[in-house]
């Protein structure tokens, strides 16, 4: 689990998948990648996102996540998890998760829960900011 | 004698407990309703104490929605604190 300064960039994204490709055990990436949405909320567009972060725990909690994945899912290779932190613009990629696993289904199963527990279980905030300039606080459902 | 055991205990717990240094934590919204990022704290004598100068010096986080980690881990009992413990404030959650 790595926090980035801004936005996950196209570059890094390949990187990832490169470096996942290198273990030839793996059968199967799945790629989930969280954008900046352009929400329309009371006649205002957000135009960007900024991430705070409590870091020390986010890493802990990372972590956890990290074995409860592996404990569930035994199939599963490598976890990858990117999220930024501070300024991230509508349209750019703020959420990173890439898991192999020898197959498909565990790959794509894995992903789509440990998408979930991030949501749930990493100390992280965000507040949208309009094209107005006005800000807001948003927290997951 | 019983008397001196029970002086013992006590300055046992004071040693322990008593007059400890926090340092406590103000993420997301509730950093910028304190107006601060974190608060370091001297002389507290129990998690209660701590709260209630917390609630004394920035009155209005009652208003909010949080939750607390000690030391990265989320409490949902009083827990008993020890000297140099890391406490925060955490809103609701917000990532991805």
């Amino acid at each position: 689990m790595h926090l980035i300064n801004g936005p996950v960039h196209i570059s890094k994204i390949s990187e990832i998948i490169a470096k996942a490709s290198d273990n030839k055990e793996s059968g199967a990436h799945s790629l989930f990648l969280g954008q900046v949405r352009r929400d329309h909320i009371e006649g205002k567009y957000v135009s960007a996102i900024e991430y705070s972060a409590y870091e020390e725990m986010v890493i802990m909690e990372a972590n956890k996540i990290n074995k409860s994945i592996l404990s569930e899912f035994s199939n599963v290779k490598s976890i990858e998890i990117l999220h930024s932190k501070g300024l991230v613009k509508t349209g750019e990629i703020s959420l990173l998760v890439m898991i192999s696993a020898g197959h498909r289904q565990d790959a794509i199963n894995a992903c789509s829960k440990a998408v979930e527990l991030i949501k749930e279980k990493l100390p992280i905030w965000k507040k949208e900011i309009f094209e107005d300039n006005s800000e807001q606080w948003q927290e997951n459902d | 004698m019983t008397g001196e055991l029970v002086k013992t205990g006590l300055k046992h717990i004071n040693r322990l407990n008593l007059n400890m240094e926090i340092n406590v934590l103000f993420f997301g919204v509730l950093a910028e309703v304190t107006g601060t990022s974190g608060k370091y704290y001297r002389g507290i004598k129990s998690f209660g104490d701590l709260r209630h100068r917390i609630e004394d010096d920035f009155p209005e986080i009652v208003h909010y929605n949080f939750r607390i980690a000690v030391n990265n881990e989320i409490i949902n009992d009083e827990p008993l604190l020890s000297p140099d413990d890391e406490i925060a404030y955490l809103p609701p959650f917000a990532g991805g």
